[in-house]
This record gives C-alpha cells, sequence and structure tokens, in this order.
C-alpha cells in the first residue's frame, strides 16, 4: 500500500490534499447551513460524507488516470482519459441514485459536495494571490 | 388520469436520458487536453510537474458540465414526477 502511495506524482498527492481539504472545510458550512435551517439530522451528515468522499476520491482517481495518460502516446492517452470520465460519471450517478433512493441519506446532501471541487478551484486564485 | 401521470413520468424519464447525453462532452475535451498535454511534455519534459497541475484542474472544471447533467437527470427522476404529479392532482381536484 505504502509502495504503490509513493509511486503516485507528488503534483496528484499536492492537488488532491488541496481539493479535500476544501471540500472538508465547504461540507462543514454545508452541514451549518442545514443546522441553521433547522434541516439537520443524521441523514445529512451521511449524504455529506458520501458526497464529499466521492467528490475527493473522483478528483482523486482523475489525477492517478492523469498521471497514467501523460506517460502514454497521444491517441491511447486520450482513449484511456475518455474511459476513465465515463467510469468517474457513472460511479457519481450511481452514489446520486444511492443518496436519494435509500433513505438514511439525504439526497441533496449528497448532490451538493459534488461540485465542491469546482468551488475548491474557482477559489484557488484568491488564495494564491493571499500567499503571495 | 393514468394517462396523464404516464406522460408525465415518460417525459420525465426521457428528459432525463437526454440530460446525460452532455456527459459525453466532458470526456472527449479531457481527452484532447490530455493529448495535447502529452505532445507538449514530449517537447519539454522538464515542465511535466507544471502540464499535470494546470491538467488536473482543467480537467476537473470540464467534468462540471458532465456533472451539472447528472444533477438535472437525477432531479428528472427523482423530484419532478412528485412535484408534477402533485401539480396535476391539485388542478384536477379543483
Amino acid at each position: 500500500m505504502r509502495e504503490w502511495f509513493s509511486k503516485i506524482d507528488p503534483t496528484v498527492k499536492k492537488e488532491s490534499l488541496y481539493i479535500a481539504s476544501i471540500t472538508g472545510i465547504l461540507s462543514l458550512l454545508l452541514q451549518a447551513g442545514f443546522l441553521i435551517a433547522r434541516h439537520w439530522d443524521y441523514t445529512v451528515l451521511l449524504g455529506n460524507l458520501l458526497g464529499g468522499v466521492t467528490a475527493a476520491g473522483n478528483f482523486f482517481l482523475m489525477g492517478i488516470t492523469v498521471q497514467k495518460a501523460v506517460a502514454r502516446e497521444q491517441k491511447p492517452a486520450a482513449d484511456l482519459m475518455k474511459f476513465s470520465q465515463t467510469m468517474r460519471l457513472l460511479m457519481q450517478l450511481a452514489v446520486a441514485v444511492l443518496g436519494f433512493a435509500l433513505p438514511c441519506f439525504n439526497g441533496y446532501a449528497v448532490i451538493i459536495p459534488l461540485f465542491f471541487p469546482r468551488i475548491a478551484i474557482m477559489i484557488r486564485p484568491f488564495l494564491d494571490k493571499k500567499r503571495q | 388520469m393514468e394517462l396523464a401521470i404516464g406522460i408525465i413520468l415518460g417525459c420525465c424519464a426521457l428528459g432525463a436520458g437526454c440530460a446525460m447525453i452532455a456527459g459525453i462532452g466532458p470526456g472527449i475535451g479531457e481527452g484532447n487536453a490530455v493529448a495535447a498535454a502529452c505532445e507538449a511534455i514530449g517537447r519539454q519534459p522538464e515542465s511535466k510537474g507544471d502540464v499535470t497541475s494546470t491538467m488536473l484542474m482543467g480537467c476537473a472544471v470540464a467534468e462540471t458540465t458532465g456533472l451539472y447533467a447528472l444533477v438535472i437527470a437525477i432531479l428528472l427522476i427523482f423530484v419532478a414526477p412528485r412535484m408534477l404529479v402533485n401539480i396535476l392532482l391539485e388542478a384536477v381536484g379543483k
């Protein structure tokens, strides 16, 4: 396991960690939002956990695919990326369906965290500016 | 009444299917981006880290369009039918 982890590109690790941390922070804000709106119960927490882990995991899997793809020729790399994207989209679809179908998950709390990586990328330039 | 409800459910399912067509686009876009990145890294191997980092962010942004389609499809399957049938029943009740 440790050996496999050491093979991962440091860039992928760094970016995945950034996305996971921002997803965690935004998940806390989502919980706070549900609490303030007085709609909080355990299903929101479970849904948020499922959605957050899926969002961060999806980004990590994409990173691993990119790492593998850039070591190949152009055509196989493009094919690998297309296949990976389809599989990851199906994974997210399955998670969203689970979130809405099972009563132990709040469907909205599952779907909203899927957009957190996009928000993390959106706020990145501002964070970089602050660091500089 | 059953026919109207059937039409609503059928249209929701059809709409969800049509929405998922948008899931094809990000895959093609990401594939093209990765192919271009391979070429760039082939020309300048020392820029691999920067290219990978930019690529990751670009791919994540591209994937969001697929996610929008997914959310629309999910809402059309799980939320819209109940809402529309309720509206229909209320209208008929009145």
